[in-house]
Formats: C-alpha cells, structure tokens, sequence
C-alpha cells in the first residue's frame, strides 16, 4: 500500500520557521511507523532527523506525535492507525532541537528532582533486603517505566508551565515511595507536595492514555496525592 | 536556533487526548462562564435597581433569552456531575481502573437531565 506521511521539518541552521514536508512510501500494513521514516531518511531525503535505537519499544528515544497523539514510532505499526495519511510531528512542551528531536533535559531534570534511586541508611544485610510478594507487587506497574516522555509531554498542565515536575517524575517516585525496603518516602513527598508537584494534576488521564508501557499514570499520581494528604502509606 | 517549548492553543486543541481531556476542557470552560456569568448577574441586578443603567437592561435582557440560559444551564448541569466525578476518582485512587465507565456514566446522567430540563424551559418559554 501507499502511504502519505507529512513530516514535521525544522532545521535551526537554514530555516526560520518549521515547515511541513510530505513524502509517500510503499508500505505493508504490519511496518512500524519507525520503518516508514527510517525508509523516507535512507530513500528520500538523508537530512530527516529523529531518535531511535532499540527500535523495539525498551529504550523510550522514539516517542513522538503520531496522528496527533504521543507515540513510540516503533510501537505503532500503520494498520493500527486505520489510515494511510499519518502525521509525525516533535513532542509538544519542549524545545525542538531538529525535524523530530526535542531537547529532553527539563524532562530528566524533574526526573533527578524527586531522588528516583534506592535510599536505605542501615548498613546492607549479609543477604538481600527481604520483601514479600504483595509488598512488591505494590509498586510493581511503576517499575515498567522507560522514561520516553509520552505522558509528561502529553499533560496540559505540562505544557502551560513546564516547572510541574509532570507524571514520569511522579510515576518514578511512587516506584520508591511504596517500596517496603526504601526510607526516602518522606523526602520525595515533601518535594512532590511543592506547589509544582502533584496537585498541578487535574486529573486529566492524556498521560495514561499515551503511556506505551500501558502505566496506570493517574492512578499513581493519585496514590501519591492520597499519601500526602493523609500522611499514610497504606 | 531552537524552537522554544511554548505550546500554542492551536497545537495543544489539536493533540487528540479523547474523552477525558474535552471533559476537562469543559470543565474550565464551565466553570469560568459561571463566574464571569454570576459576577456580571449581580452588577446588573445591582444597576437595573439602584441606576436603572441601559447597560445593566440590555445585560438582562441577554441572559434571560432562552439560547443565553440554555448555555448557562448545560455549564451548571456539567461542571457539577463533572465534578462530582474527578472529587470521587481523586479521593479514591483506586476506582481509577473504572474511569472510561466513569466518563459514559457522567453523560449518561448529564444528556437525560439536561434534555429534559432543556425540553421544559423550551416548552415554557415557547407557551409564554
Ligand atoms: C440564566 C439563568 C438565570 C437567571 C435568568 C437568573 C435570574 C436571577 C434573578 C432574577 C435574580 C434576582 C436578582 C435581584 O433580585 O436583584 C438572581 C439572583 C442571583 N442569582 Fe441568578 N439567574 C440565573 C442563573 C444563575 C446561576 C447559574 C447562578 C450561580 C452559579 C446564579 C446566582 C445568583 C446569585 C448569587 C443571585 C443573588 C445576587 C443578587 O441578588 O444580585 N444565578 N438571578
Ligand atoms: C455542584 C457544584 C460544583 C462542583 C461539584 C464543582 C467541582 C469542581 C472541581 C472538582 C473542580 C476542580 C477541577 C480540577 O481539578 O481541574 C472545580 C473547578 C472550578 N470550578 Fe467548580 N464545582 C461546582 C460549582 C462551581 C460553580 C457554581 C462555579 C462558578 C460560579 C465553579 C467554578 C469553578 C472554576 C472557575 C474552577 C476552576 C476550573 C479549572 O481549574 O479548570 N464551580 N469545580
Ligand atoms: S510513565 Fe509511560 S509514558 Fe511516562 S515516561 Fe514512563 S514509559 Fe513513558
Ligand atoms: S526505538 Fe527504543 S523505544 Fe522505540
């Protein structure tokens, strides 16, 4: 089949402004929609830019807008778009740097900002730190997260003010807060409870809706949410 | 150069968030009308009375039209149900799972009680 594909373009060298630019492929219906681009970049124009490297959905490069909504291009395959015109364009809410690539250090700052490591200051058992299964399944969707920026750069409050420190942040903090083994839990509430933190959620769900990794986004923002204001773990 | 993050009204209508993301978009839209809408209300009831200002008449006038209280009646109807539904998702974090039948529920209790009601002020309005 053909496809049509209208590619955001934006070089920061020649252009002043970004453009559209629309190619057609062949393409079968089972093609990720990494292939078509990665096709367009080797056949038709070497100058298109965007990141990807695993091309299987674990590394989180490729997250971009795909007709309209945050996708991994190597996740959505062109028979799932029920369409043959498709749209790529850059994640909204943060600085585009070329064609598809967006700079993604707010992003990881608010990351690093709620502590998104193991805090535990007793010295190390002489075996591992024990925990029994329902204690680990309590975090368990959390840990799935590959930090590819669908959820924060797909928020409302994200993209009217980028100090939120937006869902991927809060997501890898609920990952440590309900972990049994972990004594950091008050710490990362206290940041999360900042006027920038949780409470700018208004409960929106873009985020778990785009999350590729299928993450229960606003559940784990209302976890934390409930956490704080009851000042419990439960 | 690169661009700067600034999210356009334009791009940000266009991303295609589905259900939940117009519900919230109404909600904004709702509950800013009824401020605008109350605060406009008693100014022009205060000027009609103490004044007697053309400006507050031809205010009153508006909003006892039937298309002005239709509007303010689906943003009443709609914030509140709307609202019930986030204060019950958020207290309770856990019915999260159930939010898509959260969101046909809340119009399937908002289209009844709002053509209904619409029905009535047309039929009153229309018998004088
Ligand atoms: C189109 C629908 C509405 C009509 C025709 C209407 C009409 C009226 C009238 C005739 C009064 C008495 C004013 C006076 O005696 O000075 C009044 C008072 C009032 N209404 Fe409404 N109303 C409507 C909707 C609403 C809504 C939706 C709210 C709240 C969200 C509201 C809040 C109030 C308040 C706070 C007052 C007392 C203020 C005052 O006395 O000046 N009204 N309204
Ligand atoms: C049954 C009555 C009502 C309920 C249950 C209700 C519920 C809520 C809730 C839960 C929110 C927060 C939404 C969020 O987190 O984004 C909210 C926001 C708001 N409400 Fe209401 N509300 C009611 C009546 C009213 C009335 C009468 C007005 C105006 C006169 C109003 C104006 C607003 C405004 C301006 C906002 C901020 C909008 C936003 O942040 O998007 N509400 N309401
Ligand atoms: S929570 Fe999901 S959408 Fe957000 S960064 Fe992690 S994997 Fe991506
Ligand atoms: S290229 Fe690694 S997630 Fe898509």
């Amino acid at each position: 089949m053909q496809v049509t594909l209208k590619i955001f373009r934006y070089n920061p060298e020649t252009d002043k402004k970004p453009h559209y630019e629309t190619y057609t492929v062949e393409a079968e219906p089972t093609d990720r929609v990494l292939d078509l681009l990665e096709k367009v970049k080797g056949e038709q124009d070497g100058t298109l830019t965007f990141r990807r490297s695993c091309a299987h959905g674990v590394c989180g490069s490729d997250a971009m807008r795909i007709n309209g909504v945050n996708r991994l291009a190597c996740k959505v395959l062109v028979q799932d778009l029920g369409t043959n015109r498709i749209t790529v364009e850059p994640l909204l809410g943060l600085p585009t740097i070329k064609d598809l690539v967006v700079d993604m250090e707010p992003f990881f700052e608010h990351y690093r900002s709620v502590k998104p490591y193991f805090i535990n200051n007793d010295p190390p058992p002489k075996k591992e730190r024990l925990q029994s299964p329902e204690e680990r399944a309590r975090f368990d969707d959390t840990t799935k997260c590959i930090l590819c920026g669908a959820c924060t750069t797909s928020c409302p409050s994200f993209w009217l003010d980028d100090q939120y420190v937006g869902p991927a942040a809060i997501v890898n903090a609920h990952r440590f807060i309900f972990d049994s083994r972990d004594q950091g839990a008050e710490e990362r509430l206290k940041i999360l409870a900042d006027q920038f933190g949780v409470f700018r959620c208004h409960t929106i769900f873009n985020c778990t809706l785009a999350c590729p990794r299928e993450i229960q986004i606003t559940r784990a923002i209302g976890e934390v949410r409930k956490a704080i204001a009851t000042g419990r773990l439960d | 150069m690169t661009l700067p993050r600034r999210v356009p009204l334009s791009a940000a209508l266009r991303y295609r968030g589905g259900g939940p993301m117009w519900a919230w978009i109404l909600h904004r839209i709702s509950g800013l009308s009824m401020i605008i809408f109350v605060a406009l209300h008693v100014l022009a009831g205060f000027g009609i009375q103490q004044l007697g200002s053309d400006w507050a008449i031809w205010y009153n006038t508006l909003y006892e039209s039937l298309a002005f209280q239709l509007f303010i009646y689906f943003c009443v109807i709609f914030h509140a149900v709307n609202g019930l539904r986030i204060i019950i998702l958020d207290t309770w974090p856990a019915l999260i799972k159930f939010q898509r039948e959260f969101i046909w529920l809340e119009w399937a209790i908002v289209l009844p009680v709002y053509a209904l009601t619409a029905w009535i002020m047309i039929q009153n309005s229309l018998g004088g």
